[in-house]
């Protein structure tokens, strides 16, 4: 490992150099490993001088498996990215900015001085001398990560701060690409061969059916919420009013369709059925089946909604 | 025949249409009767007053409307909205509620009748559900019959999910948009059955008005040619669909152009676009459809289809070239957050602010359309059984819908037609088959359906044929049958239609009596429980004018919370009609209508740099907030504080998006982080981070707020946290009026000092505290 | 004898000329401290009298006259001559606080300092006046002179406060340094080679230089340190601060420099009419605006009219002590602001109607609510403001062209329609069944 060797010449050297020596040092240190330097408490301090002409984004993190962050190693990669982007710039802007990372193993006096409970937090140093120097006078702005770990994003905040904007692309998404292409493809060959199929009018009633099923049994509120598919230990039904679980999307649908599926039976199949016998007993027990069901669902929502004041059988 | 039970036979045909058409109007009267009162209960709950934030602007508008009548109101500059940029209001706002309730005003005056303007906004929304009752009425008739009609009408009228929106005195857009809604589509697929250019206009008539009432015209705009083109995928192109559209489509468009707030939209936008393509495709197949009857060569007419595919993909290019061009602008963010659901939040935190906005979790579909929701799909496939041109549209109808309404809250009212309707076909279905007294084997019934089965059945194949004729017939044999019963046309008609299956012609009914009667009592339970459902929902949850607040004593008596008006009076009677008021954008509306003062921002978000500039002052500290507040000549800050009470919709669980929307415009200056808690958590306590007890808002909500304690430990009621001993301290404002349960806090905004120092300084010294003596600066240095 | 007929006449053409009061009343309360007696101010007093204000005595100590009596000030002007006076020799109703509240009411005050450390000297601070550390007297040993080098002649530069050249005045007392607030009107300086020592005699004097040394000139000393100084308050009220009272001494006035007399009688004059808003004092009678050719305002206006704002100034003239049309003012300014002054432009005075300023500017393209501002400040007069707020609206719907060249494809498309139709009709009905398809697709294309 010859990073923290090379900071431990730089440390004294530093000290004394001046702002353009330390400039100097941090460029290399960049160049060598592609655009991202992984400090120590040293070369942070050294990024981080009082007296710089040069702005920073600096990620504190802990990518060590013994610390369990997952964010830390969900962020990671899209942080390195954004700064090999970087790296493409030329060489005078690039080196007016630069990307760093702090693994908290590596230097944990720093995390405690800035006393930062959480990881990852991305701060950036913006220059304090010179022409880029901050209007607003503030020196170190940290980055929220309310859009999430996604690199374009990350890349669009950072280039407030940097000379010129990031030119960050992402990658092609091949799976999205070819999933459309297999769906085109598999649609056109349906056209081909289950022409029948996809005249039948049934098919489409199937299709209509489950999405408006699934649609009124809140999968939407679900998706966008990201809501889990059950609560911890292991209950199912999330408690409050404008709250669900993944779980409850499927039992509600199921609880439709039944009660749905009952209505049909009764109106359009069991009429059919000429032994009186028979007839009779299907009556009574889809007669049965939708009674009890819906005292289900209504018991259900009275889990949900605590002040609700009727109930059927349970 | 064998039948369940007898009925009486010396009835003759005329007597049975009469009373049933009799009895029709008397439930259609009852029906209109019951959706009035339902609505009625938050007037007698609380008082005759206008409820919530939109509503109080329309109310506004609509007083301009009543004096000056409608040429002022069209050219009104509101100089008090949007300090101090100003609102040209005629120019940026539907007109169609307005003009609506100044119409029946000054008819009312005209038979002198002196009703008050405020009562005929109140109670605009009641009277147009009775309107809307009827119009689906009508829907529904042409979707199957009568009784499903009444039906539909019953749901519709009593149904939360629109009660939501049309309570009494919720004066807002919807409360005629979706009676406008509904009869649009029973205009289009009227002139869609018979295609009689009349109802296309009738609908784009009623298109029009749409326009003028709602921005959810859209709906109806995307509804109809997906519709059409649905159609034409089907095969099902005809020269009905081809009047019907085009008759919609060129009046419909030339009139909602003359909407001032539309506009040129209709031609330059892509929401627009889906209706203009179908119209260009239609007029293209109807030429090929005119050629080939003239022509007769095989090759020509492939060549032809191949020449209408082509110039229907170069049509399509050529919008979507003008968009990239910029002609044609592209979807507007409301409108696209519905596809890319996490677009909003990201890019138009506004938007993604507001509650009724929100996805739809499912209890709040049950809460609102109780049995209907799963009466729904039944519907839905009853639909499918006999696929008319009319059931397409409320299939793609109910797929559409029932998508958005998961989206956003606020959608669940589109959805709610289709679903009245779909249960209504659903249950009466269920209703004629085991009312129907004939039992099987039957014969009579058999022949006629078997004569019209061919015609229904194969109308999934190209047919300019209506199945129109197959009722009518079915409605003639029915009817001949001597000791045909009142209700034997209908059980003919039906099984006619239910019949029009695979297995048509099969004998079916129902044996005894008792299982009739069984199955009739579970649905009539149903729909009591259904009625008692929908009472206690209105009457608890959607009959409350968010204005005053209503909590029980302990003895169960209601107690009435009025701190709004309590606080927007005192504005009214003790500042100055110039004095500007700064609040959160919810209570613009408010304020102007109620305190008639200028306002900062308010409710039509039309601008999202002032709105910024509101949460930058609230989020900053009040030294960065005071040169804004001057600037921007705010004399009062309003702000909302339920800590006393307990009321949770309060400022302070706000403050975070007026925190994202000021960062949107000042990243470098506002930063979310920064007021949480180093552990991520939002706190008003000892714990809260520096930055927030700093914030403008948080002092101003907690300023003298533990005083009131008494030395006890002071707790805030809605976060459930324990406030600081000593609050904050104000140098630039002044409390200047506080209501009663603390729930609005109003403060006047210092004026500079007259000795030229900083307030704080001036306080200082005015609190008698020695400050530290000041050394002359440097001037130039002594020559050496 | 015949030598007394021109003094005479000089006398009467004063008590002639010089009945005159200020333009915020005449009744001044005097807070004089009992160790000094009053004719040694006689002079000054007495000037005061003649011109026309009453003068009502009191020491620090005693409570009657109260300055505020219920909520309300009893005197439009206050001179504090009690500059040695410590805070327990006050009666309540004589703070720091309530001095301010005074200004802030409209009184205005004049107040000595002396080089002891008083509740004036905090008071001080606030209108940012920066006084040295106690008992630091202004010290000058130039000119050569028989009188202590605490007792100092200051040379009179004219500035709006003094309008004619005086001869120097003797002073001795503290001087100030000046803050930088731009209310602050700097009557006079000291002498550039004079400085404040800590003693009466100069012993420190070499400390000083050698602090001057080091620190540079910005400590007390030299021509930048102020001995009387005005203020302007926002609130319109004025107050004058003067280092030393024995500027206003009999004694220093008849006190010669140089063979002539000094300076200080006409100087403490000129001093009080500035202070008790005699000179200097404008006010805006009225500001008008209207469309051009019209006369009366409009409730609202469209954009891009031009409009026309006019304002009447008046100067108040302590000689007839009424306010007369003034044209003089060559800067004054009128801002037509939305957020941001969207137009900047000087109004002049219009020739031939004296005090009337007016300017014609085309309102921008840009609705919204507009104010006409005028705001003049300048050092040495009070301030002149006004705000008139107009809403500026788009044009009313009937109001824009009826016909466009660009809309031509709509008339086109309009006409040829309907002729298309009458063409279409008259088909249809002169047709046989025959015609009635094609006719159909054709009608609604």
């Amino acid at each position: 490992m010859l990073l923290p060797l090379l900071a431990l010449f730089a440390l004294p050297l530093c000290l004394a150099a001046s702002t353009e020596a330390n400039h100097a040092k941090l460029v290399q240190l960049a160049a060598a490993n592609d655009g991202v330097i992984r400090l120590d408490q040293s070369t942070y301090r050294l990024l981080t001088s009082p007296r710089r002409n040069w702005s920073a984004s600096v990620q504190f993190t802990a990518m060590d498996k013994r610390r369990r962050c997952t964010p830390c190693r969900e962020f990671g990669p899209s942080f390195n990215a954004v700064a090999k982007a970087w790296s493409k710039v030329s060489s005078a802007e690039r080196d007016s900015h630069f990307f760093a990372t702090l693994d908290f193993d590596d230097a944990m006096p720093v995390f405690q001085e800035m006393n930062l409970q959480s990881a990852p937090v991305v701060q950036v140093y913006t220059a304090t001398e010179g022409p880029r120097q901050s209007a607003s006078g503030r020196t170190a702005i940290s980055l929220d990560f309310s859009q999430g770990f996604e690199a374009a994003p990350l890349a669009e905040q950072l280039s407030h701060y940097t000379p010129v904007p990031i030119p960050y692309k992402p990658p092609f998404d091949w799976s999205r690409a070819a999933t459309f292409v297999f769906m085109a493809l598999a649609f056109v060959a349906a056209l081909r061969f289950m022409a029948p199929i996809l005249r039948s009018r049934w098919t489409w009633a199937v299709i209509v059916v489950l999405t408006s099923l699934v649609m009124t049994s809140g999968y939407m509120f679900v998706r966008i919420r990201g809501m889990p598919h059950s609560g911890p230990n292991g209950q199912w039904i999330a408690p409050g009013y404008q709250n669900m679980f993944g779980q409850e999307v499927q039992v509600v649908s199921m609880i439709y369709g039944t009660l749905a599926g009952g209505f049909l039976m009764l109106t359009l199949i069991v009429p059919n059925n000429l032994s009186p016998q028979r007839q009779r007993m299907q009556v009574y027990l889809w007669a049965g089946v939708i009674f009890i069901m819906y005292s289900v669902l209504v018991s259900l929502f009275r889990e949900k909604n605590r002040n609700y004041p009727f109930k059927l059988l349970f | 025949m064998p039948f369940a039970y007898q009925l009486p036979s010396d009835v003759s045909p005329a007597t049975v249409a009469n009373t049933s058409s009799l009895l029709r109007i008397i439930a259609l009267a009852l029906i209109s009767g019951a959706a009035i009162a339902s609505r009625l209960f938050a007037v007698i709950n609380f008082e005759s007053i206008i409820h919530e934030f939109d509503p109080w602007f329309n109310y506004r508008a609509t007083k301009v409307i009543a004096e000056k009548g409608f040429y002022e109101f069209w050219n009104w500059f509101d100089p008090t909205a949007w300090y101090p940029l100003g609102r040209v209001v005629g120019g940026t706002i539907y007109p169609g509620l307005m003009a609506t309730s100044g119409v029946i005003y000054s008819l009312l005056h005209a038979i002198n009748l002196p009703v008050d303007i405020r009562n005929i906004c109140v109670l605009l929304a009641p009277g147009f559900s009775a309107l809307t009752a009827w119009s689906t009425y009508m829907f529904t008739k042409e979707l199957k019959d009568e009784s499903a009609g009444l039906l539909a009408a019953v749901f519709i009228g009593i149904v939360p999910g629109y009660i939501s929106r049309s309570v009494a005195g919720s004066y807002d857009n919807e409360a005629i948009a979706i009676f406008l809604l509904m009869f649009t589509f029973f205009c289009w697929i009227k002139a869609l059955k018979i295609g009689s250019a009349f109802y296309g206009s009738l609908a784009a008539l009623f298109y029009f008005y749409m326009v003028a009432a709602w921005g959810g015209y859209a709906f109806i705009t995307n509804m109809i040619p997906l519709h059409a083109f649905a159609l034409i995928l089907m095969g099902r192109f005809s020269s009905r669909l081809y009047v019907a559209y085009s008759s919609w489509y060129a009046i419909g468009t030339l009139s909602s152009m003359q909407v001032p707030f539309v506009g040129f939209q209709p031609v330059r936008t892509s929401e627009h676009m889906a209706a203009l393509g179908v119209f260009g495709l239609l007029q293209i197949i109807a030429f090929a459809e005119l050629v080939r009857t003239h022509v007769s060569s095989k090759q020509f007419q492939s060549l032809l289809y191949a020449s209408v595919v082509g110039m229907g993909i170069t049509g399509a290019l050529a919008i979507i070239g003008l968009t990239y061009k910029g002609w044609i602008a592209p979807w507007t963010g409301r409108f696209y957050s519905l596809w890319d659901t996490g677009y909003a939040k990201k890019y138009i935190p506004i938007i993604a602010s507001v509650s009724e906005h929100q996805p739809t979790a499912w209890p709040s579909f049950f809460m609102d359309l109780q049995l209907l929701i799963f009466l729904f799909p039944a519907g839905v496939i009853m639909c499918f059984r006999q696929l008319r041109d009319e059931h397409v549209f409320v299939i793609i109808y109910a797929v559409v819908a029932s998508y958005f309404a998961g989206v956003m809250v606020r959608l669940m009212l589109t959805l709610t037609p289709v679903v009245c309707v779909t249960a209504a076909v659903a249950f009466s279905s269920l209703l004629d088959t085991y009312i129907d007294p004939a039992e099987p084997d039957v014969l009579e019934d058999d022949s006629n359906t078997g004569q019209d089965a061919p015609t229904s059945g194969t109308s999934t194949a190209v047919s300019t044929s209506s199945p129109a004729p197959s009722l009518k017939k079915a409605k003639k044999a029915a009817a001949a049958a001597p000791p045909a019963g009142p209700l034997d046309g209908l059980v003919s008609t039906v099984t006619a239609a239910v019949s029009s299956s695979k297995k048509a012609g099969k004998p079916r009914g129902v044996f005894g009596l008792d299982t009739r009667i069984a199955v009739l009592i579970n649905a009539l339970g149903m729909l009591f429980f259904f009625v008692m459902h929908c009472t206690y929902v209105t009457s608890t949850a959607y009959s409350s004018p968010s204005v005053v607040l209503a909590s029980t004593n302990p003895d169960g008596s209601q107690h009435i919370i009025d701190d709004f008006r309590e606080a927007y009076y005192w504005l009214r009677q003790n500042t100055p009609e110039t004095a500007v008021v700064m609040s959160w954008w919810d209570y613009g509306y408010q304020i102007a209508g109620m305190a008639d003062r200028p306002t900062l921002v308010d409710n039509n978000t039309w601008n999202n740099t002032h709105i910024a500039t509101v949460g930058k002052a609230m989020s900053s500290s009040e030294e960065v907030a005071y040169p804004i507040l001057r600037k921007h000549d705010v004399d009062y800050v309003l702000i909302i504080f339920g800590g006393l009470l307990g009321y949770s919709g309060d400022d302070i669980n706000k403050f975070l998006w007026m925190v994202r929307i000021a960062q949107g415009v000042w990243p470098d200056e506002i930063q979310e982080p920064n007021y949480f808690t180093p552990k991520g958590e939002y706190r008003v306590d000892e714990a809260a981070s520096s930055t927030m007890k700093n914030s403008l808002m948080y002092k101003m909500s907690y300023y003298r707020f533990a005083e009131l304690f008494g030395g006890n430990q002071a707790v805030d009621r809605v976060r459930g946290q324990q406030m600081p001993k000593v609050g904050p301290t104000l140098d630039y404002l002044d409390e200047a009026f506080t209501s009663e349960n603390w729930i609005v806090r109003i403060y006047q905004v210092k004026k500079d000092d007259p000795l030229g120092r900083d307030l704080k300084t001036a306080n200082a010294f005015a609190q008698g505290k020695k400050r530290k003596r000041s050394k002359p600066q440097v001037r130039r240095k002594a020559v050496s | 004898m015949l030598s007394l007929w021109p003094l005479l006449a000089a006398l009467v053409s004063l008590s002639i000329s010089s009945y005159a009061k200020s333009s915020t009343g005449d009744s001044v309360l005097v807070v004089l401290d009992p160790s000094l007696q009053r004719d040694n101010f006689s002079i000054f007093f007495k000037g005061l009298e003649a011109n026309g204000y009453d003068l009502t005595f009191r020491a620090p100590k005693d409570v009657q006259p109260a300055v505020i009596q219920d909520d309300h000030a009893e005197f439009s002007h206050v001179i504090l001559f009690a500059p040695e006076a410590k805070s327990p020799c006050y009666s309540q109703d004589i703070t720091p606080q309530s001095l301010v509240t005074l200004l802030e009411k409209g009184t205005n005050l004049l107040v000595a300092l002396s080089t002891k450390q008083t509740p004036l000297t905090s008071l001080a601070a606030e209108f940012s006046l920066i006084l040295p550390p106690a008992g630091t007297p202004l010290v000058s040993h130039f000119p050569e002179r028989d009188t202590p080098s605490t007792v100092v002649p200051v040379n009179v530069s004219v500035n709006p406060v003094v309008p004619s050249s005086l001869p120097p005045v003797w002073f001795s007392g503290t001087p100030f340094a000046f803050g930088n607030n731009p209310l602050l009107v700097p009557i006079l300086n000291a002498s550039p080679e004079s400085f404040a020592a800590d003693s009466d005699r100069d012993s420190g004097a070499d400390a000083v230089y050698d602090a001057a040394e080091k620190g540079g000139e910005g400590f007390w000393a030299g021509s930048s340190l102020g001995l009387v100084a005005g203020f302007q308050t926002l609130g319109g009220a004025r107050a004058t601060w003067v280092g030393g009272i024995e500027l206003f001494s009999d004694e220093y006035a008849e006190k010669t420099i140089g063979g002539i007399k000094s300076g200080n009688e006409p100087f403490a004059a000129d001093v009080a009419s500035w202070t008790f808003q005699e000179s200097n004092v404008l006010r805006i009678e009225s500001v008008a605006h209207h469309r051009v050719n019209e006369t009366l305002p409009r409730e609202t206006y469209t954009i891009n009219d031009h409009v026309t704002f006019s304002a009447q100034v008046s100067k108040y003239n302590p000689e007839t002590s009424a306010w007369e049309p003034y044209s003089g003012i060559s800067d004054l300014q009128l801002e037509f602001t939305m957020l941001d002054p969207h137009i900047r432009t000087s109004l002049i005075p219009v020739p031939g109607e004296p005090g009337k300023y007016s300017v014609t500017f085309r309102v921008p393209d840009r609705h919204g609510v507009f104010k006409f501002v005028l705001d003049y400040k300048r050092k040495g007069w009070n301030f002149l403001e006004s705000t008139t707020v107009v809403p500026v609206v788009p044009p009313r719907h009937d109001e824009y062209p009826r016909f466009l060249s660009p809309a031509w494809p709509y008339y086109a498309g309009a006409i040829s329609t309907s002729i298309g139709f009458l063409v279409f009709s008259a088909l249809w009905l002169t047709g046989d069944n025959q015609e009635q398809k094609k006719s159909k697709s054709a009608k609604s294309e």
